[in-house]
């Protein structure tokens, strides 16, 4: 327990610093972007036939702020706001908070990215301890080949093709959005059914760009594992075929955990692509166009959440590790 | 606790075991005889690579891929030929019947899973009725060599030392009441005292129990130690076999001569010990015909060029050697020239 703790304080000091030093960056990045998205709609207002100062009003009363002093104070300004779980306002979105926008996106993202990935780490966990246990076979060469290729494949070409295939060539999926607009939302057959559709492309792309990876992964794992003295001993104390399987699996998975948890961080950033090519309104279709609208606080704030996911997908993984491995939880040799 | 039937007998004959290489399928063991009398404990010695670990895995038919048993026969009293045992048959006599332990230094337990976890999985695999009874049993025999039962069975595997956990992987081997015990290597990489104490253990459970013993290492000090009887292997081959004391007192092979003679004894000059010249043959540079030692034997004669050395029987004793004659005890017929050679 207190190795745990230990660990557990350790990985939150370090996420703490990453953290910061992110926010630092992209506050620094995101700031000496040319252009003030206040001045454009400024002088988007003037152009329309506004009065000028009329304008100045229009402006700071649809954002409720105007950002003024040096980069320093506006740095700490910025920090302190952090500091009390505020965001600051979204500029694009008149009247919003950063958070409440990031939140309702992030929905989109979160519920997708961890479908697909838990998907592909399913499937491709199990062919990978198929391939490996049939390496020397036909079916194995295939299962490795199919891994070797679709983890060659970058995932925004995946997510182009099955845009391609699914949408137009046989348009059995719809091209973009959440939902049929024309369905009520509610807990009915109906919209779920429509939800599921509309996720189907985003969530099979996650799912066959990580599918290689995985079945890889796990394939040299189990064959490392397979090596292992511990298996041949079992085999000859005449441990049933179950049983030596479970030994198996439990360690060669071991180390996949961790990839789990830092791919399904990654896979925030990964989700810019797909969600732009599905025009599925997540996050990633969100710092897109808060990039566009050089909306800097709602920018700021998509990296902050990206950042944190990750951290916080390292801190599960090595929790999550030391849950099932002793040689961790006990603090001893590693080995 | 043991059963009451009397130990198993093993009868190995013209056992060959080959590895698929590059160079096409090699005999690692080839056309071995040996038998474990039922009740005692055999050694088998040899350098490394002589074939012993093949040797001892084929008494469970567990020759690992590349290899396979491509002939001969291994006899087990209860068991019948394990070479044609196959598939849950074959499960279920490793462990019940016949028990294997590692070498002390291999991590043969799953690292993720306490000592008690692997015996109740044990037990589940022999369909052992009473999982309660198997761990008391576990505790005892952990008890028996010296060890508090109750913390190592809560223990993982890197909380035991090399000992512990030589003696766990022997309780592992025990606890189904197997009555023939294969121990391979059992004392490399431990410590000079761990290596007495294990010897010991193996040889006071062994006469508990009333088991059938074989223990395979490069050691002549550890056969010397617990070894009722004696194989020496070369090749592949045994070189020659018969009652330890005898064996060592009186070697009859020039190959058993020379492993004698590499050892420097605690008293005596150390100087008269002669290490072997050259090195044991790998796979590739077994010869196919003649005598596999011919490489390295000072003894060595034209026919041991082609012909198959003729295996010369006395008593209980056997040696596989052109030199041996039966008529004069078994002694090598040049002995008196070798002696001359040495000086
Ligand atoms: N998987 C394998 N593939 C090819 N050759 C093998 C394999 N396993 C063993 N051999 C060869 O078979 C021969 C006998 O090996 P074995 O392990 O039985 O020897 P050993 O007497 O136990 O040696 P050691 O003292 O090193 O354990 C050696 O020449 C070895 O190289
Ligand atoms: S058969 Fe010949 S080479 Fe082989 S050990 Fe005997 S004397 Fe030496
Ligand atoms: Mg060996």
């Amino acid at each position: 327990m207190a190795v745990l703790l230990r660990r557990l304080a350790g990985h939150v000091a370090r996420g703490f610093v990453m953290i910061l030093v992110v926010t630092t960056i992209s506050f620094l990045i995101i700031r000496s972007v040319p252009g003030d998205p206040l001045a454009a709609r400024y002088q988007k207002l003037v152009e329309q036939g506004m009065a000028p100062d009329a304008a100045q009003r229009a402006v700071e009363a649809l954002y409720g702020f105007t950002p003024k002093g040096g980069l320093w104070e506006q740095y700490l300004d910025y920090m302190g706001g952090l500091a009390h779980l505020d965001l600051g306002q979204s500029l694009s979105v008149p009247g919003a908070g950063v958070s409440t926008v990031l939140f309702s996106a992030a929905k989109w993202t979160v519920i997708p990215v961890l479908a697909g990935t838990l998907l592909s780490f399913l499937v491709g966990v199990v062919m990978g301890v198929y391939a490996a246990i049939k390496r020397t076979g036909v079916l194995g060469d295939l299962l490795a080949i199919s891994g070797s290729l679709l983890h060659g494949v970058p995932q925004y070409v995946l997510a182009l093709l099955l845009g391609a295939i699914f949408t137009t060539l046989v348009p059995i999926l719809p091209a973009g959005g959440t939902a049929d607009i024309m369905i009520d939302p509610g807990f009915t057959a109906d919209y779920i059914g429509s939800l599921v559709q509309h996720a189907t492309l985003p969530v099979v792309t996650y799912a066959l760009a990580g599918y290689g990876g995985w079945i890889l992964a796990m394939k040299s794992s189990v064959v490392t594992v397979l090596g292992d003295d511990f298996i041949l001993a079992a085999e000859l104390r005449g441990m049933k075929r179950s049983i030596v399987f479970r030994y198996l699996a439990r360690n060669a998975i071991l180390p996949l955990f961790t990839i789990l948890a830092l791919s399904l961080g990654l896979l925030f950033g990964g989700a810019i692509f797909i969600e732009r090519i599905f025009n599925y309104p997540g996050l990633g279709l969100m710092l897109i166009d808060s990039i566009n609208n050089r909306d800097y606080s709602l920018m700021g704030g998509a990296f902050l959440l990206i950042t944190t996911a990750v951290v916080v997908a390292n801190i599960a993984a090595d929790l999550l590790y030391t849950v099932i491995d002793p040689r961790v939880r006990s603090g001893g040799e590693a080995a | 606790m043991a059963p009451e039937q009397s130990p198993p007998g093993v009868r190995i004959r013209g056992l060959t075991v080959v590895y698929r290489t590059p160079a096409g399928e090699l005999p690692a063991v080839s056309g071995v005889d040996l038998d474990l009398a039922p009740g005692t404990i055999t050694g088998v010695v040899g350098e490394s690579g002589s074939g012993k670990s093949t040797l001892a895995l084929s008494l469970l038919n567990a020759v690992q891929p590349p290899g396979r048993i491509a002939a001969g026969s291994v006899e087990i009293d209860g068991l019948g030929d394990v070479v044609a045992l196959g598939g849950e048959g074959l499960r279920r006599a490793r462990g019940r019947h016949v028990g294997y332990v590692f070498q002390a230094a291999q991590n043969s337990l799953n690292p993720l899973k306490t000592v008690g976890k692997q015996v109740l999985d044990l037990g589940r695999s022999h369909g052992v009725e009473n999982p309660r009874g198997l761990l008391a049993d576990a505790r005892d025999l952990l008890g028996r060599m010296g060890l508090d039962g109750a913390r190592v069975l809560d223990s993982y595997q890197h909380e035991l030392s090399g000992g512990m956990r030589q003696r766990v992987g022997i309780m592992l081997a025990l606890v189904l009441n197997a009555r023939l015990v294969v121990l391979d290597e059992p004392t490399t990489a431990l410590d000079m005292i761990t290596q007495a104490t294990i010897l010991r253990i193996v040889r006071e459970v062994h006469a508990e129990r009333g088991l059938t013993t074989l223990v395979i290492t490069h050691d002549l000090g550890v056969v010397a130690e617990v070894a009722d009887r004696l194989a020496v292997m070369y090749g592949g081959r045994v070189a020659e076999q018969g009652p330890t004391r005898e064996v060592l007192a009186e070697p009859r092979h020039p190959y058993t001569r020379g492993l004698l003679g590499a050892i420097p004894r605690l008293v005596g000059d150390i100087g008269e010990a002669h290490a072997l010249p050259g090195r044991p043959p790998t796979l590739a540079d077994i010869p196919a015909d003649g005598c596999v030692f011919r490489e390295r034997c000072p003894l060595r004669m034209d026919v041991c060029e082609t012909g198959r050395p003729p295996v010369v029987v006395s008593v209980s004793r056997s040696a596989a050697c052109h030199a041996v004659r039966d008529d004069d005890g078994g002694r090598p017929a040049v002995a008196a020239a070798t002696g001359e050679e040495q000086a």
